[in-house]
């Protein structure tokens, strides 16, 4: 299992969010509120696909 | 449409709907996504909206150089060049077979960070790639191999060390001579005269390393039965973001592994996000200001022009037809 790689997935994650809410709206508070409310559920995801995955190969 | 303001058209139930928001001021929509292609952010800032030009050049450039170290600047090229034989490309005098590589056209969204790949593109077909022609001294390091020749075959030595060659007339000549000064892996050393005609790969290629194969000659300049088959150092300018072949990316394979695919991806996606902000640049926010929801709270909603305030997931509604 390759730590380092997976790791990289939040700096990216956080990117692609402010990124894409940042498309969506206007105002900054609403940019950045959208985008740390999108980070979490992606991560919240990302984190819960993982441990399936890993129970899976395990 | 109004030029000045941000608008967004959608179909709803069969109808156009416009939703725009006067306090978005797009300027010139298409200059300012012109200027959002050349460089991220460059037309949010021309639009004078200063935080979102900050958010797109600092994240997008950030992902697009990020993908570049990871793939040790070999992640974005334009060409895949094609391997017709068993001769390394690198060798092939006149312009190989080449084939476009899909991620360019995600890459190049990035603008003039991703445009050296176009600039080498067509250096690899122009530049003069003699690939048996010296037209100046070589200095460098070498990596590969003394070939002896015996009855019984080829016999390999794995050497590095230095190389210098010179061509043998001043304005530069097929015949070369020169020295190697050679250390093999057990750390063993020794100097041998280079002479004869040369081999070099390409100038220009997506490779650091430059092929090269020269034969080994005694001090009165008579052949031996030895070569010297390996690569020297390339300048960064006639390598970056060139094409390359496949046995380059067998390479960046075997060297970074995944790190090279995560590479790619995020050059890819680097692009792919400025798409969204050059559309951004052109038609404004998609959901709206970002506001709306409070106003239509307030009783003072955002008029017919309003958009639908959106809950910051992705959720847009229609609020005027």
């Amino acid at each position: 299992m390759d730590l380092g790689l997976i790791t990289q997935a939040f700096p990216l994650t956080a990117i692609v969010c402010l990124v894409y809410c940042a498309t969506r709206f206007e105002l900054p508070e609403k940019i950045v509120r959208s985008a740390l409310v999108m980070f979490g559920k992606t991560i919240l995801f990302l984190g819960v696909a993982w441990l399936l995955l890993l129970w899976v190969s395990g | 449409m109004c030029a000045e303001s941000a608008s967004v058209w959608a179909v709803f139930g069969g109808q156009r709907i416009s939703m725009s928001d006067s306090r978005v001021k797009l300027r010139q929509p298409w200059l300012a996504a012109f200027l959002a292609f050349l460089l991220p952010g460059l037309g949010h800032w021309y639009q004078g909206r200063r935080f979102k030009a900050a958010i797109f050049s600092a994240g997008i450039l950030v992902l697009f150089g990020w993908g570049q170290v990871l793939g040790e600047g070999q992640a974005t090229y334009s060409r895949l060049v094609l391997r017709t034989s068993v001769d390394s490309p690198q060798f092939s005098s006149q312009s190989p077979a080449t084939k476009a590589s899909y991620g360019f056209w995600a890459q190049v969204l990035v603008g003039l960070p991703a445009f050296p790949a176009l600039l080498q593109e067509a250096r690899f077909n122009t530049v003069d790639n003699s690939v048996g022609f010296l037209d100046a001294e070589i200095r460098s390091d070498f990596v590969g191999a003394l070939i002896e020749t015996t009855r019984q075959g080829d016999l390999r030595t794995p050497v590095t060390g230095t190389l210098q060659v010179t061509p043998t007339r001043p304005e530069g000549s097929r015949t070369v001579q020169g020295e190697f000064a050679a250390v093999t892996v057990d750390g063993g050393t020794a100097s041998y005269r280079l002479g004869g005609e040369i081999q070099l790969g390409r100038a220009v290629f997506g490779s650091p390393r430059r092929s090269i194969e020269c034969r080994l000659v005694d001090e009165a300049g008579n052949f031996l039965s030895a070569r010297i088959e390996g690569t020297i150092s390339r300048s960064f300018f006639n390598w970056y973001m060139a094409p390359l072949d496949s046995q380059e990316l067998d390479r960046l394979h075997g060297s970074l592994s995944r790190q090279y695919d995560v590479a790619a991806v995020l050059t890819w996606i680097a692009g792919l996000l400025n798409l969204m902000a050059i559309w951004d640049a052109a038609q404004g926010p998609a959901y709206g200001y970002g506001d709306e929801s409070r106003r239509e709270g307030d009783g003072s909603g955002s008029g017919g022009d309003g958009s639908g305030g959106g809950d910051g997931d992705g959720a847009r509604a229609p609020a005027s037809v």
